[in-house]
């Protein structure tokens, strides 16, 4: 898979850690946040092919920034990451335009897996 | 036979008793009535109306009319000294010698009072005896049949009104019971969604790194052995939340009309080559004339299966499994019940079952139950539990059948 380019916005240090070295090793390049506020200063300032977003973060709501991201025209896949495991949930987000889910907890591959199928998807890997 | 003046007065007190017993008074000044207007029309020196307790077997004061509080308070009255014979439960007995009858306990208080005679009435309904009315007379005197049959009848009276309260106290105890129980499981899904979104992060920390570790190290390594463990584990704690949030998810069920007799064969399809490998034998005794019902089939399917498996894991091999499902034409209802012949639940442990994390099994999560009781809730159905110690466990559920016509047409 090309490497792209990857945001997580999760206030769970060990989560953006855990995605980083996962990441990292697959040559995708990794930027991490702990806030909704960062994350989405993060989405304006610079160029992200994906975002991983967890829904509960402490200042604003993942569905929030969600809604942000798609208001601002923002060219980026959302995978969002809930720890509810409620289907529902991620339903809505997705029915909103994010593009995947990942239910809290995942493995590794889960997670490589979904970012290569959403960039599949949007075309970002077209040329593998 | 009576005279018709003494039928009268037979029958006004006749009456004001039922009266008494149907304006719905307390159960107190029905009992006051009772032996205040039955001493009166007998011309008898008191009454005493006693209630048996159905736990210490005892007779307990009901209510007492013309007799001194010293021997009215006079110590407990054994139940097998009243109790002679099922036979004489409709019938008075009558004693004229207060000296030297069994039944009569403090003969000299007896004979203080001033009192001659005594006629014990049973207050009994079929073969239960619910109490007793003693009538005290001052001096012998004979009665006739058709007064000994008023008394009896008036005991009747009693003993069924005795019966209607206990049985609207019994209902009242199971209503309260269950809205307790509902509220703990309310309480417990509120905790258990809290705690599950607490446990998920560190989870994901855990399953990230130790899915990525494991495919650095050598294969066969010990490494590689204490990474699978810690993966396996870490998933079987996701396996663990999930079903916590299947209880605490207050997920309302998508209800269709369907047969319940189908889902019940689909529920056992899924667990019969479990129960074929134990030697379980597995067996469906489903109603003929069984009407659609509104139900979530995936929920009811789950439900099912959660206490057919619970059952297998209850009896030994070469043991027995039913199921069977029921029309209540009557109630607009409709019920399953699973029994097995297995180990039973003792009373203690019946209390706990539907608590989640509660399991007698070492690799049970204790949530199947939690989860079916849910289930049963968001179809506004029961389950109830009967089980005894060594001879077996047997769940009925029912449900409310929405459309009123059974064997009509399919409703929303």
């Amino acid at each position: 898979m090309k490497p792209v380019s990857v945001l997580v916005i999760d206030d769970e240090q060990v989560i953006c850690d855990a995605c980083q070295l996962v990441l990292s090793e697959q040559g995708h390049a990794v930027t991490l946040t702990n806030t909704g506020a960062d994350g989405l200063a993060a989405i304006r300032q610079g160029t992200y092919d994906v975002v991983l977003l967890d829904m509960k973060l402490p200042d604003i709501d993942g569905m929030e920034i969600l809604n942000t991201v798609l208001k601002e025209k923002f060219e980026v896949c959302i995978i969002v990451m809930t720890g509810y495991s409620s289907i529902s949930n991620a339903v809505e987000a997705i029915k909103k335009g994010a593009s995947e889910y990942l239910a809290k907890p995942f493995t590794d591959d889960e997670l490589l897996e979904t970012i290569g199928k959403v960039c599949v998807d949007t075309g970002q890997q077209s040329t593998t | 036979m009576l005279s018709p003046t003494k039928f009268e007065n037979y029958f006004r007190v006749f009456r004001d008793i039922l009266r008494s017993i149907y304006h719905s008074i307390s159960l107190q000044e029905v009992f006051n009535i009772v032996v205040t207007k039955t001493a009166e029309v007998l011309n008898a020196k008191g009454a005493l109306l006693r209630i048996l307790n159905q736990e210490t077997r005892q007779f307990d004061i009901g209510a007492a009319y013309g007799l001194g509080d010293r021997y009215v308070t006079k110590g407990p009255v054994s139940t097998e000294k009243l109790l002679h014979h099922p036979s004489e439960l409709h019938k008075v007995k009558i004693i004229t010698d207060i000296w030297h009858a069994p039944r009569v306990e403090y003969p000299q208080l007896a004979w203080d009072e001033g009192i001659r005679m005594i006629l014990d009435v049973p207050m009994a309904i079929g073969n239960e005896m619910r109490g007793m009315i003693r009538i005290y007379l001052a001096e012998p005197r004979t009665f006739s049949p058709d007064e000994l049959d008023f008394m009896v009848t008036i005991a009747e009276q009693c003993a069924c009104i005795i019966e209607r309260v206990r049985l609207a106290e019994n209902q009242q105890t199971h209503i309260t019971h269950l809205a307790t129980q509902m509220e703990k499981m309310s309480s417990l899904g509120r905790m258990a969604a809290g705690v599950a979104h607490e446990i998920n992060n560190p989870l994901t920390g855990i399953l990230l790194f130790s899915s990525n570790m494991i495919k650095k190290v050598d294969p066969g390594s010990s490494l590689e052995k204490g990474l699978k463990i810690i993966i396996r584990e870490a998933l079987r704690c996701k396996s663990i939340i999930q079903g916590l949030l299947e209880f605490a998810r207050d997920k309302p069920p998508k209800k269709v009309m369907e047969d319940i007799n189908d889902v019940i064969r689909t529920a056992m399809g899924v667990v019969e080559n479990q129960f074929y490998v134990r030697h379980v034998s597995l067996e469906p005794h489903l109603a003929q004339n069984m009407v659609k019902t509104p139900l979530d089939k995936n929920q009811i399917e789950q439900m099912l299966i959660n206490l057919l498996l619970n059952a297998l894991q209850a009896v030994e091999d070469h043991g027995r499994v039913s199921v069977k499902s029921m029309l209540d034409s009557e109630k607009n209802r409709i019920a399953i019940e699973i029994a097995d012949n297995g180990c039973g639940i003792s009373a203690e442990n019946v209390k706990k079952i539907f608590e989640p994390f509660y399991t007698t099994r070492a690799n049970g999560t204790g949530l199947g139950l939690a989860v079916s009781y849910g289930i049963i809730e968001n179809h506004r159905g029961n389950i109830q539990v009967f089980s005894k110690l060594g001879e077996g466990t047997r769940f009925v559920i029912d449900f409310p059948i929405l459309d009123k016509k059974p064997g009509g047409k399919e409703g929303a």
